[in-house]
């Protein structure tokens, strides 16, 4: 084995190694009695729920919901987040005029809007996507409004002096400029249009990973209570990697 | 040198002052009645020492800066702007991170046709020597490359004249030597007029025709140094030497030796 090799398998152990240990202490603790089924089942039993909801097409159905319904609105706070901090991060104007009502809109949680938001848009779908959009819209804006912000006033200078039309500048000025700090919206407002998805479910639905969650609590399903919260944790961090990948293909000039 | 003593100036600054507003609303004078002519193709060097206004006189006439009194006018035409017929070189490179060589340097161009575009990026891109590195990103170049980069970017669109801020201040003394014999390379075959500001006296007698030497606080011109030496300039030739003098003479007092 070559060195850098021995490196990588050194690097990947290092990544795995608290996940595998978690992993096999509860393994250990299932096996030798020390948990409660009920409360905590085995890894075993666990793995067998995993297969059944899989082959029941349960696990699929639900997870596809979710999934769905993030995407629609995570898409629109992407959209409207960009658009309307690129709009506010280049106007004085537009900002003193949106600050007061952002920064008191902010830190509530989406989870307190789920009562009005129910009365609003009843329980059907369109009261979900605006409350996964809620998660994420205000994390993308004010990223994006930094990252206009902290545009190099010097190059903003050279862009400027050379006559650049409008659209020019914004597209090749402006938002290369911003990309770092888009991505770090997109990626944290991304994890919380997940945890807004959940929220949602749990509250007044039939369908998703969050009603399959609160469904299982009822009947004592502990088993399907973890393969759900898994199966979020796995799907929001393919959904993050797939971003930083794309992230790393846009910004090939750092 | 040219002859074109009759012909008007090209560029032409009159009676400008500039004040900065302190904080305690007190006005500071930056520059005091500045007054000077600039001919077409002619290579003018602004020394001075730093904090002397030698810069914001530069921003002035450029036209990033308006706020002061007194005109410049370019070709007859008043500056209330900067604009992309006038090339721009700052210390610091200034190209876009996110785009390559060839994108930083056509960046001013505009409706053009890809091909000439991409002809004309190239031509300059060649002209400074950096034939090879069209798609490398600024981060990639070496201070000296990328100041070429920054060179190439300003002369693209043919710019009548061409402002340069201590274009060679931030590079190490061999790089800059170099940088100094493609400039004055380049200069000769594109005829461009030049402004230029720097605090290196030596630069300033390779590269000018004439030199405005700038006292400070507030910033006034001191005097105004014609640079008669054709053919190649030797650094280290005696009339090179004399010129550097009279220039060093001005800054420092000599009359107690050294």
């Amino acid at each position: 084995m070559s060195k850098s090799a021995a490196k990588n398998v050194g690097y990947i152990a290092e990544y795995m190694v608290l996940v595998v240990t978690i992993i096999v202490v509860w393994i250990v603790m299932g096996s030798t009695g020390h948990l409660n089924p009920v409360i905590m089942p085995s890894p075993g039993k666990v793995g067998n729920t995993i297969v059944s909801l899989v082959a029941s097409g349960e696990l699929w159905e639900n997870l596809a919901v979710s999934v769905l319904r993030v995407l629609q609105g995570y898409l629109l706070a992407a959209v409207l987040g960009i658009v309307l901090g690129i709009l506010i991060g280049l106007s004085h104007h537009l900002d003193r005029l949106t600050a007061l009502l952002i920064q008191l809109i902010k830190p509530i949680p989406p989870i307190a809007w789920i009562p009005l938001v129910i009365l609003w848009f009843g329980i059907g779908e369109s009261g979900k996507i605006f409350l996964i959009f809620l998660g994420g819209f205000f994390t993308i804006l004010i990223n994006v409004i930094d990252g206009i912000r902290q545009t190099d006033v010097k190059l903003i200078e050279v862009s400027k002096s050379m006559e650049t039309p409008f659209l020019k500048h914004i597209f090749l000025m402006v938002i290369p400029s911003a990309a770092p700090n888009i991505f770090t919206g997109l990626r944290t407002g991304l994890s919380s249009c997940w945890m807004c998805v959940v929220a949602a479910e749990l509250v007044s639905s039939t369908t998703g990973l969050g009603y399959l969650i609160m469904n299982a609590r009822q009947f004592g399903k502990t088993d399907v209570v973890i393969v759900g919260m898994l199966t979020i944790g796995i799907i929001g961090k393919i959904m993050d990697s797939l971003l930083r990948l794309a992230e790393k293909r846009v910004i090939r000039w750092k | 040198m040219q002859n074109h003593e009759k012909e008007q100036d090209y560029i032409s600054v009159q009676g400008l002052h500039k004040y900065f507003i302190q904080r305690d609303s007190e006005k500071l004078q930056i520059l005091e009645d500045i007054n000077f002519g600039v001919k077409k193709g002619e290579v003018i060097c602004i020394v001075g020492s730093s904090g002397c206004g030698k810069s914001t006189l530069l921003r002035a006439i450029c036209g990033l800066d308006t706020e002061h009194s007194g005109t410049v006018t370019i070709d007859g035409e008043e500056v209330t702007g900067p604009n992309r017929h006038r090339g721009m070189v700052f210390q610091e490179h200034r190209l876009f991170p996110w785009l390559t060589v060839a994108q930083n340097v056509g960046y001013v161009l505009q409706g053009l046709s890809k091909e000439e575009k991409r002809e004309k990026v190239q031509k300059y891109i060649d002209l400074v020597g950096l034939h090879g590195f069209e798609k490398s990103y600024p981060r990639e170049l070496s201070g000296g490359m990328a100041q070429r980069a920054g060179i190439a970017r300003a002369l693209v669109n043919k710019p009548s004249v061409l402002f340069l801020d201590e274009p060679f201040g931030a590079l190490d003394a061999f790089t800059k030597i170099s940088m100094q014999k493609e400039l004055k390379r380049i200069q000769k075959k594109s005829d461009t007029t030049m402004l230029l500001v720097t605090h290196d006296i030596d630069e300033a007698v390779y590269l000018a025709d004439r030199i405005i030497v700038m006292s400070e606080r507030p910033g006034k011109i001191r005097r105004i140094v014609p640079v008669e030496l054709t053919g190649h300039r030797d650094r280290n030739s005696y009339e090179f030497v004399a010129i550097r003098k009279i220039i060093y003479n001005e800054f420092f007092d000599e009359s107690n030796g050294e």
